[in-house]
């Protein structure tokens, strides 16, 4: 652990100073597993990766394996995937269906709720030497879903997640909350490694949209970007609430880029399902980026996903999972609306594909940069200069901006980044950040 | 009905070849003339995989991947590393495409299906060497005296892909 005011230092949002060691030190990175992943809460699953009883996928919740397990009795639940005999990791897939779970080493046997029910040569024990009801699975202590987004948290204290993410709902609804039946994954999620932060990654999601015509510089050239750099500088960064953030965007004013640019056969379901306010930012917009503090972000984007076809929203969920101070596995699901056209579905997950995930021709120059940064913020002497984080913060609260928290004009800024970049400070050196 | 093609037949040689030169293009770096072994309607895919129990099969993803492509997307990517600014192939991957185990058939309207094994490594800058593996089924079709790629399915190894990102064609 290092000490909490040498970290705080490390941090200063107002000033938009960033220290180069919050990506690479393994102090600070223990600091981190401690106070901010085994405190805050974690998106596991989505439920409709676990729609059967008895089908599970195993996730990782600060670095431990996590079962996420529905019972019979139709419930999702999540424990440490580990058997309490010799610590076992119980179940070795990453998904199935299982009615019992049975440990490979001796055979202590689990059912789906995580009860153990068997024991073998049971009868070899002492009675008061094998108290069965004691035995269950080790329970995620807590777990909750939002629209179907199951979250888990290794601390009795950390608020409830409906309090926990706040406003974030507000806007999470307007993605994933948008028709009545919401949103499913469509496949299991992309899994990568990077070397890097986690944060880096987290940086990039907080609502950067002024490194698309560097970063991204390609595909603009190819003329998948409207020509003029500052074209995508409009719309919003916002600040939902504490550390959760994103950027809002307006496209191109066509109807077709309403409502990010979802298909026609939605978007009255969408005006029956949003409220007024919620309606007002879905229509007048056709990008969201953003980060439920700490690691889950998500990408609402419209993009061609080659030369010959039309602009094409999809919907991207990310987890960032830190394994080391300079090493991360993405995990990147793709959601669509449940009543989706099976047409829209092949050109929401081509529009992907093409051009995010590891082989998309966006994002494979991001983890180049990511992993480029990482190497030189190692350095003894890089790391006596701080970070530069300070894009457009003298900008005013923007008062009419339709939805809660805060919201300043313009997307092209660094103050959703200071946001998050805050409430880490906090996490890592408060007793109780969420008060 | 496929026909089988043994090792060592006219028709297994030229197929062979005809890898062997499509792995020599990338190696080199000559995309277009890769993109010019690809017939219009190409399709290249590249479906995820996860560590499964084997009563579940064998992990991967039926309809959802690292690639989705056709020929305008082929196309795109080749346009892309064609920009000055495509940053994660400049300065470009030094790539060795190795393809063996061929297994030949033909079918009966005369296109032959080769099933191999591959493995590819890159380097970029002074990193260790990325390393990717898998099989390959490959669709060829007649085009001359050398063939089109007409259906390229890579069934990797790797649930986790240990590189951080897939700026290579395999």
């Amino acid at each position: 652990m290092t000490d909490k005011a040498e970290i705080a230092a490390l941090v200063d949002q107002d000033g938009g100073h960033i220290s180069r060691r919050i990506y690479t030190d393994p102090a600070v990175f223990e600091s981190e597993m401690e106070g901010l992943f085994r405190r805050a809460w974690s998106f596991l699953a989505h439920e409709s990766e676990v729609p059967e009883p008895g089908d599970y996928v195993e996730r990782q919740l600060a670095g431990e394996p996590v079962l996420v397990i529905r019972g019979k009795d139709g419930v999702v639940r999540a424990f440490l995937n580990s058997c309490r005999h010799r610590g076992m990791r119980l179940c070795r897939a990453d998904r199935g269906n299982a009615s019992f779970l049975r440990c490979p080493y001796h055979g202590w046997s689990y059912s789906s709720e995580g009860d153990l029910v068997s024991v073998f040569a049971e009868e070899l024990y002492d009675a008061d030497h094998l108290d069965k009801s004691q035995l269950g699975l080790i329970r995620v202590t807590q777990v909750e879903s939002y629209r179907g987004f199951i979250f888990g948290c290794w601390s009795e204290e950390t608020p409830a997640l409906s309090d926990y993410l706040g406003n974030m709902r507000f806007y999470l609804d307007i993605l994933v909350g948008r028709t009545p039946g919401g949103v499913e994954v469509m496949g299991p999620p992309q899994c990568w490694e990077v070397h890097t932060n986690w944060k880096f990654a987290t940086d990039n999601f907080t609502g950067d949209n002024f490194h698309l015509y560097t970063a991204h510089g390609s595909v603009a050239e190819l003329g998948m970007l409207p020509p003029d750099p500052m074209s995508l500088s409009f719309g919003n960064l916002v600040q939902a609430n504490r550390g959760h953030v994103l950027h809002i965007v307006p496209g191109p004013p066509i109807p077709e880029a309403e409502y990010f640019g979802i298909p026609e056969a939605l978007r009255p379901m969408v005006e029956q399902t949003l409220t007024p306010a919620q309606l007002e930012i879905a229509k007048g917009h056709a990008f969201s980026v953003g980060t439920v503090f700490p690691n889950l972000s998500f990408m609402q984007v419209m993009v061609q996903g080659d030369l010959n076809s039309p602009p094409t929203p999809f919907l991207s969920f990310r987890v960032w999972q830190p394994t080391g101070p300079t090493s991360t596995k993405v995990w990147s699901w793709l959601v669509v609306e449940k009543e989706a056209s099976e047409e829209y579905r092949k050109a929401t997950y081509e529009a992907y594909v093409r051009t995010f995930g590891p082989s998309g021709i966006f994002e494979q120059d991001d983890m180049e940069n990511w992993e480029e940064c990482t190497r030189v913020n190692r350095g003894a002497v890089a790391q006596r200069y701080n970070l530069h984080h300070g894009m457009a913060l003298h900008v005013p609260v923007d008062p009419d901006f339709a939805g809660p928290g805060k919201a300043w004009p313009g997307s092209y800024g660094e103050r959703t980044q200071l946001c998050f970049y805050g409430e880490w400070k906090r996490w890592l050196t408060e007793e109780e950040p969420w008060t | 009905m496929n026909r089988s093609v043994p090792v060592g037949a006219a028709d297994y040689n030229r197929v062979l070849e005809w890898l062997y030169r499509e792995a020599a293009l990338l190696d080199r770096g000559d995309f277009e003339g890769w993109l010019a072994l690809m017939a219009p309607d190409i399709s290249y895919e590249m479906p995820t995989r996860q560590s499964v129990y084997q009563k579940d099969g064998d992990g991967h993803a039926s309809h959802f991947g690292f690639f989705a492509e056709n020929h305008s997307s082929l196309e795109t990517r080749v346009k892309r590393l064609q920009t000055d600014q495509a940053w994660a192939e400049q300065p470009g991957s030094r790539t060795r495409h190795f393809v063996s185990n061929l297994l030949l058939e033909k079918a009966e309207d005369g296109e032959f299906h080769a099933t191999l094994s591959f493995m590819v490594t890159r380097i970029r800058s002074d990193l260790p060497y990325d390393l990717f593996t898998g099989e390959r089924r490959d669709v060829l079709r007649a085009d001359g005296e050398g063939f089109q790629l007409v259906k390229r399915t890579i069934l990797f190894d790797q649930t986790v892909l240990k590189s951080y990102n897939l700026s290579i064609f395999l």
